[in-house]
């Protein structure tokens, strides 16, 4: 295992954070919050030609990088403290992951290079309404139609489902679970985004009234596939509240550092110093993980599913404890709207409820290490 | 998944592995679970004490010592292999895997040897050093006085010169092993009139001179592993200041940085293994379908996954010749207070036989009641864990330091 950073890696870092300062600063990501989509297109684009950040976990032959999932996870950390709001999880991570995991090579070749690119925008529906993040328990229903198939049924919480091209549904078929691609503008195909708690990420329910989908590899594969992806989505989300918590301690120190009352600066006060001194007892546990977990996806370990729980359990409380520590260190201005510290406990607050609770993941952890 | 540290390192890896195959006498993994870890009142102190008396024991020590790998870390002028941390992490972890016991000196390895090698005159290193390696001269540390624990530069006890002696007056409390000790390091105050941090001075005693009385002080775990101390005009040479009288608390902060994660990735095993342990306990009393035991052990499989991930990029980190990173200035504050919380789990479990102790003279107490008991006392030793805070704040966060009282 190797745990070392690279020259390359640290590049990569400094190169994604300076277009991120750039091209997608916070003032930007306030605008877009504001918008459907939450896209800037032209600096998703910028992203993909300049940087190639969408395929760069994306083997050579799918016309990725053929890097690893370490350096994804760099970007995907950078991103998240950035508060990025383009469909970089829901398309390269979620999407890009389930067409690797499934068998179906016609389906990589003909599908992941335009992800690799950046020109297809694709995402993952797997939740419903009821909100269960257990792929077993998904309804919506496929059925032969002519040479396909045909969905029915419904898709909710949607990374992104109101800007992608290309949607990847969870469907039952044959009894079975297994993944279809949609493409957007297909007819029975009805798509609204939801108004979100954070605006920074939006999501979409689908509507699906005998929809034609494409089966990617056969009825039951989505299983191992669903598993796979969970398990690396968990690990990348980790990176990217890693990124936020990050961020957000160091906003809290900074201020600290220049606030003054009571005749000093209140990170003089052993009230506020200690508090932040557990947050970064914290953080960089979370680091740690995070330099671990992504190794063992990037190397193929065995260790992965319980590291995926692990992570996400711990990640989502350690980002939300700074966030919202962050706002109270900020007193009465950390509660503006104005101030940027709500984006990031909102985005915290999300993050850890998407996929799973800490309390879900635990359990499943609990479960995983057999107890 | 296990650290590549390179081909050379494979290598050192490789031959110190054959090396314990061939040298450990046998029978010397068996005598004692030399794993474990020591924390509850010296429950099995009898025990490891009665190992530590075998023949193969000695054995192993003898071994040890001729192939220098007693103190391996010291510079080789000074009897060790000037062995870098690296190194010193695969030697941990081999012996580990072995089940056999690293022969380490205590305090006089971990504390007075780099405060000597640092700061002592070629003779001092020459006449003290040997003697730690032997395990002749076993040190305990008197610092702690019963006014001064976290304050430790303003420790009051006098440190007089007379001709070519110092003589030494005062009272120290939480000195560890002072039963098995027969040397103690100190500060006292030779300058009452400097600023305090600037009038000490480190001294090595005798703790069999005349002058020295101790007496254990029993804890609330019933057991009694410290002691407070009684210096009654105690004599020592002037060879026997390190570094200088007035200079001891440079000479007591001193530390070999270059043996900095040395025991990165062996330090989380006695949790683990403890862990475990307590999820036996759990499922002989059906616990382990309890919602909240299940969440509250897995987050305590968390902290320690934690611990070993921390731990593993210490060591990267330091293998690649940079030092370690904030990860390990939070590592004393992250296992003192898992270890309070593991504890508190652990009496969950325990449900109410906690209520209950064993039969017998003394206080004797299940093993998890003394990891509840003796567990309190972790975030208070070796800096308490709001001193922890102040460093990490102010050192590792750049926070303002607070305003100093004068006077």
């Amino acid at each position: 295992m190797k745990l070392g950073v690279t020259a390359e890696q640290d590049e990569l870092r400094d190169s994604v954070r300076r277009f991120l300062a750039e091209r997608a600063p916070l003032s930007r990501a306030r605008e877009l919050m504001e918008t459907d989509d939450g896209i800037d297109r032209a600096v998703w684009e910028q992203a993909g030609s300049q940087l190639g950040l969408q395929g760069l976990a994306i083997p050579e032959e799918y016309g990725g990088a053929g890097f690893t999932f370490a350096e994804q996870a760099i970007v995907l950390e950078e991103l998240g403290a950035a508060l990025y709001g383009g469909p970089y999880l829901a398309s390269a991570v979620l999407a890009a992951t389930a067409l690797l995991a499934s068998p179906d090579e016609d389906a990589r070749h003909d599908l992941l290079p335009g992800i690799a690119s950046g020109q297809t925008i694709a995402t993952l529906a797997f939740t419903e309404d009821d909100g269960s993040w257990d792929p077993s328990t998904a309804r919506a229903s496929a059925a032969p139609a002519g040479d396909g198939w045909q969905l029915d049924g419904h898709k909710s919480f949607v990374l992104d489902g109101g800007t992608a091209g290309l949607i990847l549904v969870l469907a039952v078929a044959d009894g079975l679970p297994s993944l279809f691609a949609v493409e957007a503008g297909t007819p029975g195909l009805a798509r609204i985004v939801l108004p979100t708690l954070d605006q920074t990420r939006k999501l979409a329910r689908l509507e699906l009234d005998g929809v034609p989908a494409r089966l990617i590899g056969s009825p039951g594969d989505a299983a191992t596939v669903m598993d796979r992806v969970l398990d690396v989505a968990a690990i990348a989300l980790a990176a990217e509240q890693l990124g936020g918590a990050q961020r957000t301690l160091d906003m809290a120190v900074q201020y600290a550092g220049v606030r003054h009352q009571f005749g000093r600066p209140i990170g003089s006060f052993q009230a506020l110093k200690h508090r932040m001194a557990d947050l970064l007892l914290e953080v960089e546990s979370l680091r740690s993980a995070v330099k671990y977990a992504t190794a063992a996806v990037a190397e193929g370990s065995q260790e992965v599913p319980v590291l995926a729980s692990l992570i996400k359990a711990y990640a989502s409380e350690t980002y939300f404890h700074v966030a919202a520590e962050n706002i109270q260190i900020h007193g009465g201005i950390g509660f503006t709207w104005e101030h940027d510290a709500h984006l990031y406990f909102k985005r915290a607050k999300s993050s850890e409820l998407l996929f799973g609770d800490a309390s879900y993941h635990r359990d499943r952890l609990a479960d995983r290490i057999k107890l | 998944m296990e650290l590549d540290l390179g081909p050379e390192v494979a290598e050192f890896r490789a031959e110190l592995r054959d090396w314990i195959a061939s040298q450990a006498p046998p029978g010397l993994a068996g005598l004692f679970d030399w794993n474990m870890v020591m924390t509850a009142g010296g429950r099995r102190g009898g025990q490891l004490a009665r190992a530590m008396a075998h023949p193969a024991y000695a054995e192993w020590t003898a071994r040890l010592l001729e192939r220098r790998l007693i103190c391996p870390q010291w510079p080789e002028e000074f009897g060790g292999q000037g062995m870098d941390a690296v190194r010193l992490a695969v030697l941990n972890e081999e012996f580990h895997r072995a089940r056999v016991p690293r022969v380490n000196r205590g305090m006089g390895e971990s504390l007075v040897g780099p405060s000597i090698i640092v700061h002592a005159t070629p003779e001092q290193r020459a006449h003290f050093l040997p003697r730690i390696i032997s395990g002749e001269d076993v040190y305990c540390q008197g610092f702690s006085e019963p006014n001064h624990g976290s304050d430790l530069a303003a420790v009051e006890t006098r440190g007089v010169i007379s001709g070519d002696e110092i003589v030494i007056t005062g009272q120290k409390v939480w000195t560890s092993g002072a039963a098995r000790a027969n040397r103690m390091f100190l500060l006292c105050r030779t300058d009452t009139r400097a600023e305090k941090h600037a009038g000490l001075s480190y001294v090595l005693i005798d703790f069999t001179a005349p002058g020295v009385t101790y007496r254990p002080v029993k804890q609330m775990s019933g057991a009694a592993e410290f002691c407070e101390d009684f210096l009654d005009a105690v004599r020592a040479p002037l060879f026997n200041v390190i570094g200088g009288i007035n200079n001891g608390w440079r000479v007591a902060m001193t530390t070999l940085g270059h043996e900095r994660g040395g025991r990165a990735t062996v330090a989380h095993l006695g949790y683990e293994r403890e862990f475990w342990e307590l999820v036996e306990t759990a499922r002989k009393r059906g616990k382990t379908s309890d919602p909240q035991i299940r969440q509250r052990l897995a987050w305590a499989y968390t902290q320690v996954e934690l611990m070993r991930f921390s731990g593993l990029r210490t060591l990267a980190q330091v293998a690649s010749g940079r030092p370690p990173g904030p990860e390990a200035s939070v590592a004393k504050l992250f296992w003192s207070e898992y270890h309070k919380r593991l504890g508190e789990i652990a009496m969950a479990i325990e449900g109410a036989d906690g209520l209950l102790r064993p039969e017998g003279d003394g206080y004797p107490v299940t093993p998890w009641q003394g990891v509840f008991l003796s567990s309190r006392a972790g975030t208070i030793y070796s800096g308490t864990s709001e001193i922890q805070r102040n460093i990490i704040g102010e050192r590792a966060l750049g926070l303002p330091k607070e305003q100093r009282i004068v006077g």
